[in-house]
């Protein structure tokens, strides 16, 4: 049934929000907004399903292209980070703050 | 009949990866749990009958992407003792916990408003290659050269930012 698949979506988004705010490591938080963007795609699909219409899947592409472009990018700051603090922890990563 | 199986095989596989994901205080342990969530989610797909995003899914993203990471994750050589001590840990989750749980019920009741259509295979050519690439450089061409805009920036934007290195002295 497509409800569901679309529970199933609101499940993995809310364990990716909670991965994001109750966890300190870098790479834990990384995977957790990844997580996100995946249930996201399962809604995509789902509804695409549903609709019998194709735009969900190429909208599910672009959002896989944009995970990969951010994945490139935060790795970069992540290894920076790590050169500069030698640690992996998110609270310590606050230079904007002054 | 047993579609609806391996939806339910699926979907416990993928819960317990994502759990394993923000439970594990290894990120090594929590990426290869989240290898987990990534390959069920693409039988997920297949079941939705989408022949292209399951092939994506399974090369972009549990292929690509989650071999990055891992290793960058091997790269910077990550001792037991470099990890964040997070001892609250279990604090900040039982209150994401209370304050996540009356959003995620009032997104299920507007789910549960939607018509439940079933969810057999559609043939036809529906999600196959060339259908979506019709769809894709058709209706979709300008955010498609945007995306292309996109990941050029941000390899640009990651060559600038790492790869620095003061040689000699």
């Amino acid at each position: 049934m497509i409800i569901n698949y679309l529970t199933l979506s609101i499940i993995l988004f809310c364990l990716g929000i909670l991965g994001v705010i109750s966890r300190r490591n870098v790479f834990t938080v990384f995977m957790s907004i990844e997580l996100m963007l995946n249930a996201a795609n399962l809604a995509f699909i789902t509804f695409a399903r549903l609709h019998v219409s194709m735009d969900g899947h190429v909208l599910a592409m672009l959002v896989i292209a944009v995970a990969a472009a951010e994945a490139a990018l935060a790795l970069a700051v992540v290894i920076l980070l790590h050169k500069h603090k030698g640690v992996l922890d998110t609270n310590i990563f606050s230079l904007l703050k002054g | 009949m047993f579609a609806e199986w391996l939806y339910f095989g699926l979907a416990a596989l993928s819960v317990l990866g994502a759990i394993g994901l923000i439970l594990f205080r290894h990120p090594m342990n929590g990426a290869m749990s989240f290898v987990v969530t990534l390959i069920s989610l693409a039988g997920m797909y297949a079941l939705l009958s989408a022949k292209l995003m399951f092939a994506v899914q399974l090369i972009v993203y549990a292929g690509a992407i989650m071999s990055l990471i891992v290793f960058i994750i091997m790269f910077l050589n990550i001792q037991e003792s470099d990890l964040p001590e997070e001892k609250g840990r279990g604090l900040y989750l039982v209150g994401g916990v209370v304050v996540i749980a009356p959003i995620a019920m009032f997104l299920y009741k507007i789910v549960r408003t939607l018509p439940g259509g079933d969810t057999a295979i559609v043939g036809n050519g529906f999600g196959e290659v060339r259908n979506v690439g019709m769809i894709l450089f058709k209706s979709w061409l300008l955010p498609f050269e945007i995306i292309s805009v996109l990941l050029l920036v941000a390899l640009i934007g990651a060559v600038v930012v790492a790869g620095k290195r003061e040689v000699g002295k």
